[in-house]
C-alpha cells in the first residue's frame, strides 16, 4: 500500500528543506560511476543512478573514528568519549543497502550498545529508492531477499511512471519522522485506486525482472555450508585469492574493526581509535608469538563465506549478505560468491 | 515541525573507556611473567567470576586481554599474571607500584561455579594456562567444603617457567588438594616429575567420572591430548570445561577478531564446555 504520491521536482524541494536541517548523503556521479557522498546542494544528487560502488556504511561507521581522547598529564587519567550526533539524511539508497544498515543496526545494538554507531544512526533519516530491475549484471539480491526493503527506512520511493519527462514516485512511510517530513510538502497527494493498481503492476514487473542466480534458497545456505566445511573448493578457490581484502572493503555489511592508539607529540595525550579491518587479511586472527588461528587463505575465504551466508544469519536472524555482489565486482582474482555457492550445491 | 532534535546517545556511553586502576604490588614470577596486584582508583570492586578477563590499557600504547588470576572470594584488589610478549605487555612490565593502568571489565563468560558445586574437580593446566584457572583454584580452596575431591595437574616446559611457585608450595602442603607438577625438560636441580602434562594422569586415583568436572586450560597443542585423557577416564563431555585464547580487540562481541567458527570467544567464552567446542572445528583443530 502506498502512503503518498509525489513528483520528482516536488520531492526535490522537500529534500532542499531537509538539507537545511541535516547533512545530505546520496548518489553522486563521478565520471561513469556513482558514489554515496555528502552533498552541499541537493541538485548534485542523481537519483537515476544504477548502483554506488560502495555501500553507505562509511557514514555510520567511518573507516576510522575516535572512540575517546585521553590525557594523562601529571599522573591524571582522563578519557572522554567522542560522539558524532550531527543530523544526517541518506537520500536515494537502494533496498540492498537499507538491508545492510538493518544488519549493522542489529549488531551494534545487541549485547552491548555501541554508542558511536548508534548515536549517528539515531540521528539519521533514511530515504530509500526502490529498484525495478537489477542495477547491474551479477547481482543476486533477489536470492538473498536483499532487493526489497520491508523496513529500516523512514521513507521509500517507488518510481511509478513519468509524466512530462518527470518521474512520479509512489511513497511509503517507514517511520513517524519520515511521514512528518514528507507531509511538510503540500505537493504530495493521497494515492488513488489507480495509483494502487499501478503499484501492484510495479511489484509484478519487479518480481519478473530479477533473475534467480543461486541454485540454493538462501534459507538453505547454512545447511549447504554445514555440509561443505571440508570441500576442496575452498583450497581450489583460495589459490587465486590475494588476501587483499577488497571484498571486505567493498562489502556493505562488513563491520569488523581494529583498535589502536594515537599519541600527540607530548606523548601524554592522544586518542584511541578504530578502523575498518578485514577477515581476509593475513594477520586478522594472529596473536602474539606468531600463532595464527587462520593461517591459510582457504580458511579465511571459508570464514568470510560462512559469516556472510550462515553464522550472521543464525546469530541475528538477518542475512549477512544482501546479494549486491560488490565483493564479486571488487575482486581482482574474479572470485565469485555465486559461483562458490553453486559449485558447493553441485558437490552434495 | 518535522525536524527532529538531534537525539542524544541512549547507548552505553563508556563502553570502550577503561577505568583507572592503581598497581599496588608487582612480583616477578619468571623471567617473562610478572604478577600485578591492582585496585580501581575509585574503590569500585571488580566483582568477577573465576575465568573472566579484563582489557588492560596503557593509554597511548594500546589494550590487551588478560585473565583475572585471583578469586572473587578475595575481593578488594585483583591480580593479573602478565607475560611480556609484545607492545602492550612489555610496556606494562615497565610499570611499577603506584602506576596507573586502564581496566575494562570484567568481560566474557567465566566458570559457572554453581554448576561445579558438589563435584570432584580435576584441573589440568599447561604453561600460562595456570593463570586463568588460578582464580578458580583459589575459589575452590576458599569454598572448600562445597566441592568434593580436588586434583590439579600442572605442566610447564622448564622448571624456570613454573608460575606461582609460592602457591604451588602452599597447595602441595594442603591435605585437601592433590597437586602434581611436571616439566617437559628438567634441569639438574629439578627433583620433581618429568614429561608432558598428560603423563601426570597416571598419578590420579580412580575417579568417579559422572561426579567429576574437568577443567583444561593451556596452549592449543596441549588441548587435544589432555581432552583425550580426560574422556578416556569416562568423564562426560558436558563436564569438561576449557578456556580459549584468540586475538581480541573490543572484548564485547563487535570487532570480529576473536571469532572461532560461529562463536565470539570474548562474549560466548573464553570458558566453554567441550560439548560446545566439538562443533567448532577451529577450536579443536
Ligand atoms: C581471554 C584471554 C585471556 C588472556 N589472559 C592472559 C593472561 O592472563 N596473561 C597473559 O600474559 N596473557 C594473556 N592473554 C594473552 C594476551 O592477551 C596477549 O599476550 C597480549 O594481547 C599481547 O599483547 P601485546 O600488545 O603485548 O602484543 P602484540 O603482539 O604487540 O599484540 C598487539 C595486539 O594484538 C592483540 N593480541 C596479540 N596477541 C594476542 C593474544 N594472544 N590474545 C588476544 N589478543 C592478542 C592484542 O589486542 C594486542 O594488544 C590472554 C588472551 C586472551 C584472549
Ligand atoms: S577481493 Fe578477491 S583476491 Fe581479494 S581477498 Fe577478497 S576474494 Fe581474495
Ligand atoms: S574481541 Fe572483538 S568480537 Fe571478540
Amino acid at each position: 500500500m502506498l502512503d503518498r504520491i509525489i513528483k520528482q521536482s516536488d520531492f526535490m524541494s522537500v529534500v532542499r528543506e531537509l538539507s537545511r536541517q541535516r547533512r545530505l548523503v546520496g548518489p553522486v556521479a563521478r565520471e561513469d560511476r556513482y558514489f554515496y557522498e555528502v552533498v552541499d546542494e541537493p541538485s548534485k544528487l542523481d537519483l537515476s543512478f544504477n548502483y554506488c560502488v560502495y555501500g553507505p556504511r562509511a557514514f555510520l561507521f567511518p573507516p576510522t573514528e575516535t572512540l575517546f581522547t585521553f590525557d594523562q598529564r601529571d599522573g591524571h587519567f582522563e578519557a572522554k568519549p567522542v560522539l558524532d550526533n550531527q543530523p544526517l539524511a541518506f537520500v536515494g539508497v537502494h533496498p540492498c543497502d537499507i538491508n545492510a544498515i538493518r544488519l549493522l543496526d542489529h549488531v551494534f545494538a545487541e549485547d552491548h550498545r555501541d554508542e558511536h554507531y548508534l548515536t549517528r544512526r539515531e540521528n539519521t533519516l533514511i530515504v530509500g529508492i526502490d529498484c525495478l530491475k537489477p542495477c547491474t549484471e551479477g547481482v543476486f539480491c533477489a536470492d538473498m531477499h536483499g532487493n526489497e526493503a520491508k523496513d529500516g527506512f523512514d521513507v521509500m520511493l517507488y518510481r511509478l511512471h513519468e509524466d512530462n519527462d518527470e518521474v512520479v514516485f509512489g511513497v511509503v512511510f517507514g517511520s513517524k519522522a519520515g511521514r512528518e517530513w514528507m507531509l511538510y510538502s503540500r505537493a504530495c497527494r493521497t494515492p488513488t485506486a489507480m495509483d494502487e493498481r499501478e503499484f501492484e503492476e510495479y511489484q509484478r514487473m519487479k518480481a519478473a525482472a530479477f533473475p534467480r542466480r543461486l541454485k540454493t534458497q538462501f534459507e538453505e545456505l547454512p545447511a549447504l555450508l554445514d555440509r561443505s566445511y571440508d570441500s576442496l573448493l575452498w583450497e581450489a578457490t583460495a589459490r587465486r585469492c590475494y588476501s587483499c581484502g577488497s571484498c571486505n572493503l567493498s562489502c556493505p555489511t562488513c563491520y569488523c574493526f581494529n583498535i589502536y592508539d594515537e599519541v600527540d607529540m607530548s606523548l601524554d595525550s592522544g586518542a584511541r581509535k578504530r578502523e575498518w579491518d578485514g577477515c581476509q587479511l593475513e594477520g586478522f586472527a594472529e596473536v602474539a608469538g606468531e600463532h595464527n588461528f587462520r593461517p591459510k587463505t582457504a580458511s579465511r575465504l571459508r570464514h568470510r563465506i560462512y559469516r556472510k551466508a550462515k553464522w550472521i544469519l543464525e546469530q541475528t536472524g538477518i542475512p549477512g549478505c544482501v546479494g549486491c555482489a560488490r565483493c564479486d565486482r571488487a575482486c581482482t582474482a574474479k572470485i565469485n560468491s555465486v559461483e562458490i555457492y553453486n559449485q558447493l550445491a553441485e558437490e552434495v | 515541525m518535522w525536524v527532529q532534535e538531534a537525539r542524544l546517545p541512549t547507548a552505553e556511553p563508556e563502553l570502550y573507556i577503561p577505568k583507572p586502576a592503581r598497581i599496588l604490588r608487582v612480583r616477578k614470577l619468571t623471567e617473562y611473567e610478572n604478577l600485578f596486584d591492582v585496585a580501581f582508583c575509585d574503590g569500585r570492586l571488580l566483582d568477577h567470576a573465576p575465568g573472566q578477563f579484563v582489557q588492560v590499557s596503557v593509554l597511548g600504547i594500546g589494550e590487551c586481554p588478560i585473565s583475572i588470576c585471583s578469586s572473587p572470594t578475595r575481593p578488594g584488589t585483583f591480580e593479573m599474571c602478565i607475560r611480556r610478549v609484545g607492545s602492550v605487555t612489555n610496556h606494562i612490565h615497565r610499570l611499577g607500584e603506584g602506576d596507573i593502568l586502564g581496566i575494562r571489565g570484567p568481560l566474557g563468560h567465566g566458570f559457572d561455579v554453581d554448576e561445579l558445586h558438589g563435584k570432584d574437580i580435576l584441573i589440568v593446566a599447561g604453561g600460562l594456562g595456570l593463570a586463568p584457572v588460578r582464580s578458580l583454584i583459589q575459589y575452590i580452596i576458599d569454598e572448600r567444603s562445597r566441592f568434593g575431591e580436588f586434583h590439579i595437574l600442572y605442566g610447564a616446559r622448564e622448571p624456570k617457567e613454573l608460575l606461582f611457585k609460592n602457591d604451588l608450595t602452599v597447595w602441595r602442603e594442603r591435605q585437601d588438594v592433590n597437586l602434581h607438577v611436571t616439566v617437559d625438560r628438567p634441569d639438574e636441580q629439578w627433583r620433581g616429575k618429568a614429561g608432558v602434562v598428560t603423563t601426570l594422569f597416571k598419578e590420579l586415583p580412580s575417579l568417579n567420572p559422572s561426579e567429576t568436572a574437568a577443567v583444561v586450560v593451556g596452549p592449543p597443542v596441549m588441548f587435544k591430548f589432555v581432552v583425550l585423557e580426560v574422556l578416556s577416564r569416562r568423564i562426560p563431555q558436558s563436564n569438561v570445561y576449557c578456556s580459549l585464547e584468540r586475538r581480541m580487540k573490543c572484548g564485547i562481541g563487535k570487532c570480529g577478531h576473536c571469532q572461532a567458527n560461529n562463536v565470539y570467544v570474548c562474549i560466548d567464552g573464553p570458558v566453554f564446555k567441550y560439548g560446545q567446542l566439538k562443533a567448532m572445528r577451529e577450536a579443536v583443530e
